[in-house]
């Protein structure tokens, strides 16, 4: 070891950081040259005498408040509101977590229609109206059951058929009906038009007669006049 | 110390998840320790109070930018240390008058008849003075480690230099107050003078 390499080891010697060996080693060199001896004393009286310095506490404790906003106030109404109905023991807290459930589980109940039943040493929770145990059927009651059904079934279906036939007879009936007013009043239309056309030819014909009529009398006196 | 630093990485979690008050937590852990160091450097109390609260609304202001959560402590101290020396250049000029002035205080004090409290709180001026008489780089590694109790480690990640390096540091900067307090004769008896 040289005195550059104890004076390097000074520091780890003064706060700790040797090991036991090296330890040894630089306290066996130190003894042996008097000047080191006297730098690590000085060394060790500066750090004393360093430790002198007293040091005074902060009067005030610094808190950074949070930036005022809508919301931030909000917030911190209602934790200073949580925090002033917050009880501070724990049977308080307790007490209190029993009595929020409590409160919860009535409000829950009275919004959805929650009923509590005991009945016959059974305890049940059911929401709405509760619906009536159902009842079983032997073979035969359900056997009468359907036969029931479908006679009813069949009967009902025999109803609409009839009243189906009904109702189609009538409209064709009906559609008959009109049908043949509507040929009477087709063959009196077609007689009125004969009669019409009959009677116009019959005019045209009596015209014609009294003009031929004219015309041979005209000719007759024509000729009669010329003899 | 890990526990501790899981503890500072959880509450800074939460004041970036928008929990304003887990920063007051912080403040109210490392306040005091912030407040001490500030102290040292100064050896007044209103100086320090001052920086300790410009340190925690730098912290406040630029902690979302710290990369590791759980190294808070070193990051504060970083921010400190960069006030504190801002301070002194600031008031370095004056500070130095009243250090030149004091260079022949020492002689004048301990001649005069003795008021024992007189002494030591003269001395403890002149402690300060001789720790400002030290380069910051020094200064800063003495007053860590004697004062805050800071590993080496610790103190090289907050100044970002190998331990080695802080441990010479240390070594140096202690032979320089060895110096001065000799040449200003203060030693450990003038604190226990009766």
């Amino acid at each position: 070891m040289t005195k550059d390499e104890a004076r390097e080891l000074f520091i780890d010697y003064m706060y700790g950081g040797l090991d036991i060996d090296t330890q040894q080693k630089l306290e066996t060199f130190i003894g042996q040259h008097s000047d080191l001896k006297d730098e690590l004393d000085g060394l060790l009286e500066t750090r004393q005498v360093l430790q002198q310095m007293p040091v005074e506490n902060p009067k005030e404790q610094i808190v950074i408040m949070e930036p005022s906003s809508v919301y931030s106030s909000i917030r911190n109404w209602w934790e200073n509101l949580i925090q002033s109905l917050s009880p501070r023991s724990g049977v308080g807290r307790f007490a209190f977590a029993v009595a929020s459930f409590v409160f919860l589980f009535i409000i829950t109940g009275s919004l959805t229609d929650m009923n509590l039943k005991m009945e016959g040493g059974e305890f049940s929770i059911f929401f709405g109206e509760q619906v009536p145990d159902q009842v079983g059927y032997s073979a035969a009651q359900v056997e009468l059951l359907i036969n029931q059904v479908q006679a009813e079934n069949a009967a009902l279906v025999a109803d609409i058929v009839e009243a189906a036939q009904d109702q189609q007879e009538s409209q064709f009936q009906l559609t008959l009906s009109s049908f043949a007013e509507y040929l009477d009043e087709q063959r009196t239309s077609d007689l009125q038009l004969i009669d019409y056309s009959l009677t116009s030819l019959e005019e045209t014909t009596y015209n014609r007669f009294v003009q031929t009529d004219q015309v041979l009398g005209e000719i007759i006196e024509t000729v009669s006049l010329n003899k | 110390m890990q526990n501790k630093n899981m503890e500072d990485a959880q509450l800074v979690q939460e004041f970036l998840g928008g929990n304003h008050q887990a920063f007051n937590k912080l403040i109210g852990k490392w306040q005091d320790r912030i407040h001490h160091f500030a102290y040292r450097y100064f050896a007044n109390n209103d100086d320090a109070a001052e920086i300790t609260q410009k340190t925690f609304i730098k912290a406040y202001q630029k902690l979302n930018t710290l990369d590791d959560a759980g190294k808070f402590g070193s990051w504060l101290y970083r921010i400190a240390n960069n006030m504190c020396l801002d301070e002194l250049k600031r008031v370095g000029r004056k500070r130095a008058v009243s250090l030149e002035a004091l260079k022949s205080a020492p002689q004048t004090a301990t001649e005069r008849a003795a008021d024992s409290e007189l002494i030591r709180s003269e001395a403890v001026v002149l402690l300060h003075k001789a720790l400002l008489q030290l380069p910051n780089e020094q200064r800063i590694v003495v007053i860590m480690k004697e004062y805050e109790g800071i590993t080496f480690r610790e103190i090289a990640e907050i100044l970002d230099e190998s331990e080695n390096t802080i441990k010479s540091r240390l070594y140096y900067g202690l032979r320089a107050l060895k110096k001065t307090f000799d040449s200003w004769n203060i030693n450990k008896e003038v604190f226990s003078y009766d």
